[in-house]
């Protein structure tokens, strides 16, 4: 028995669990995976490049089964026509992050598309309202990449009680299993969006590399930091900061961001010679929290089922939770 | 009848809700109300002298029947650095001269001891169902003999490698810490507090890692947070600053008001307080010094230099340097007897399980 929510009424899909347009590494076989397995796939069109997009946006077209797109809100407001190269590609969403949305909403409606935002703060989760969001995304700090301070179990409450059923509301940041889908659930919200968990897949257009060392993973292997920032040269605005695995590099620079700062040429040097290397050492990793539930690197769609199962038979009281979960049952 | 039943067989209680062992806010009179509405009683030791520790829980032995916690830290209690106390000194100098103190007077306040052979014979006196350890574990030779009190002994952990030490030294069950929680982090094996995971990514991940029992603390303040821990698998909720409004805390008037005040972006993790991290409410001293200092002295000696300083501040009616401890639930607290609070979070939480159920 699927779990309906309003979340996957509104989407019109059948599982409610959407995939985090991680940039660039969310591509159309990601995507078209995660919708055809009955969740929402949402590519990655993060800063908003626009060949890449073209390429990627042409690959949904023999997607059966509906998408989104999604894209870093400040960023593509500097190139506001890549919208119009997303919207072509007729996705049922667009999902904006970091940034306020308002600019962009009319086009995204006009086109027939939803609007998903995604929020860190219930200031940000007005605004989004405000702009007419279609879904909300709460997103807490244990998310990989991208974020701001508060926690999952923090700012989903505030968030669905914010909304107070006028629009779905999905909780992202720390989760990748049934367990988490169903706490989500008692917490108040209508789904999830996950992005370490669907970097560890197949269809992922990740690094092999940074596949295998999210699988590795453990708990408290990650950190939220403006190291890697700093060390791409790619000032991002405040109050977000990115969550990565901890390496040599994150060692290196932890607490000593000032020092880093005063060297950004020279690290920037090192850091893009080590990236083009796949030098993990000193290239990130982006991953959440949940790095320690990850143990494979299965097909999206069945990263779905395993979800939806798991997340069905707690919810039913037919599985104790603390049974092994068979994402990792080996 | 609480339908996961591992915590509540372990402690012989009737909801699986520990109440947070809180030093200096809280004694006997929350503990028993906590246990009067169903959850653990806990009684924290941290900076009680062991005959205090004792009075205490004969009260509660008075008045209840009901399982005891006596909650103690195993730190490892290093010398005062002289160098460090001295920068520590200067750093605050400007508060000392402020408030109009000498600041080459030594004060003598209590230290923070860890478990020890004086609070042992004490358990074994008193004989508490339940031990509960923070920074650790003491040495085996304790270890023995608080289980040979016929204690069960529980203790906090804050990484999966944690957990898996606790367990791999026999205890009965683990409190999963998530960096939500109000307090001192109950890290023992990593001193990297900027690594710590939230509740929600913590808890699944150790009870993938262990076989006892895993208890969730930090940020569940309600209901519906209750019941999230246990969709994530834990067996049962530690719960501190959702108790701290309740009459029978030992919070201050000031401290009240502030806690009714506080947002949900009100705390941050600090170490000028004790020299330890810990979550707690924004003061104009962790503003202005913190909230990281490298000038603050070790556990627990950074506390020693504050002494004169709160006393001083709040003789004038000033919280400038009141150590208020909270986690990031503080605005779901509520102003009511702790023992109906106990019963209306467990209330709350089944009901919002079987209505997803059906």
């Amino acid at each position: 028995m699927p779990i309906d929510t309003t979340l996957t009424a509104r989407l019109g899909i059948t599982h409610p669990i959407l995939s985090a347009p991680m940039d660039v590494i969310a591509g159309a076989r990601l995507t078209a995976a995660v919708s055809e397995a009955g969740g929402f796939g949402i590519l990655g069109g993060g800063y908003g490049d626009r060949a890449w997009l073209e390429q990627q946006t042409s690959k949904l077209k023999s997607c059966s089964a509906p998408f989104g797109i999604g894209f870093i809100t400040w960023s593509m407001a500097k190139q506001p026509d890549v919208l119009d190269i997303a919207l072509a590609a007729k996705p049922r969403a667009i999902m904006l992050s970091f940034g306020d949305p308002k600019p962009f909403a009319p086009r995204i409606k006009a086109a027939g598309a939803l609007l998903i935002c995604q929020v860190q703060t219930e200031d940000m989760a007005k605004q989004a309202l405000d702009a007419g969001a279609d879904v909300v995304i709460a997103q807490g700090t244990e998310a990989g990449g991208h974020g701001a301070s508060r926690t999952t179990l923090d700012i989903v409450p505030a968030i669905v009680d914010l909304a107070a059923g006028r629009v779905p509301v999905a909780a992202a940041g720390g989760i990748a299993d049934g367990r988490g889908l169903a706490a989500m659930m008692m917490l108040g919200a209508s789904g999830v969006l996950l992005g370490t968990r669907f970097y560890a897949s197949i269809e992922c257009d990740g690094p092999e590399e940074g596949k295998k060392r999210i699988c590795a993973a453990s708990s408290g292997n990650t950190v939220r930091s403006i190291i890697f920032d700093l060390s791409r040269d790619n000032v991002w605005p405040a109050p977000f900061n990115g969550r990565c695995l901890v390496n040599d590099h994150a060692r290196r620079w932890m607490g000593r961001e000032v020092e880093l700062l005063q060297n950004v040429k020279a690290v920037a040097a090192e850091y893009a010679a080590a990236k083009a290397a796949g030098n993990f050492d000193i290239a990130a990793v982006i991953a959440g929290e949940a790095v320690g539930l990850i143990h494979d690197i299965p097909k999206a769609g069945e990263i779905v089922e395993r979800i939806t199962l798991e997340a069905e038979q707690i919810l039913q009281g037919r599985r104790n939770s603390s049974m092994t979960s068979p994402s990792i049952a080996r | 009848m609480w339908p996961d039943r591992r915590v509540t067989d372990l402690f012989k209680i009737e909801f699986p809700i520990l109440l947070a062992p809180m030093a200096g806010v809280m004694d006997q009179e929350l503990a028993i109300a906590v246990a009067e509405g169903g959850g653990l009683a806990s009684l924290p030791c941290a900076v009680l002298s062991p005959d205090k520790a004792r009075e205490q829980v004969n009260i509660v032995r008075q008045r209840v029947s009901a399982p005891i916690n006596l909650n103690f830290p195993c730190h490892i209690l290093g010398d005062p650095d002289p160098k460090r106390e001295a920068q520590w000194r200067q750093r605050l100098a400007p508060y000392y001269l402020e408030l109009g103190l000498d600041t080459v007077s030594s004060v003598n306040s209590a230290i923070r001891a860890p478990f020890d052979e004086m609070m042992c014979e004490i358990v074994e006196d008193v004989k508490p169902e339940v031990v509960s350890f923070f920074y650790g574990l003491p040495d085996q030779r304790l270890m023995k003999r608080v289980r040979a009190a016929g204690c069960r002994v529980i203790a906090s952990a804050t990484i999966v490698r944690e957990a898996i030490w606790l367990e791999e030294n026999g205890v009965d069950a683990i409190v999963a810490q998530g960096v939500e929680a109000g307090g001192h982090r109950g890290m023992f094996l990593t001193d990297n507090a900027a690594g710590q995971p939230g509740t929600f990514a913590l808890v699944p991940q150790m009870v993938d890692a262990v076989k006892v029992p895993v208890i969730a603390s930090g940020g569940i303040a309600d209901g519906r947070g209750i019941a999230a821990a246990f969709a994530l698998g834990a067996a049962g909720v530690q719960i501190g600053t959702a108790y701290l409004r309740c009459p029978e805390s030992k919070v201050s008037a000031p401290a009240r008001a502030a806690l009714a005040q506080a947002m949900d972006d009100s705390t941050v993790i600090t170490n000028v307080l004790t020299g330890r991290p810990a979550r707690s409410v924004l003061s104009r001293l962790i503003r202005e010094v913190g909230p990281i200092s490298p000038d603050a002295p070790a556990f627990p000696h950074a506390a020693t230099a504050l002494a004169p300083l709160k006393a001083a501040a709040e003789k004038l009616g000033k919280d400038d340097f009141t150590t208020l401890l909270a986690g990031q639930a503080v605005r779901l607290g509520r102003e009511m007897p702790a023992a109906e609070l106990t019963r209306a979070l467990a209330g709350a939480a089944l009901a919002r399980m079987s209505k997803l159920a059906s």
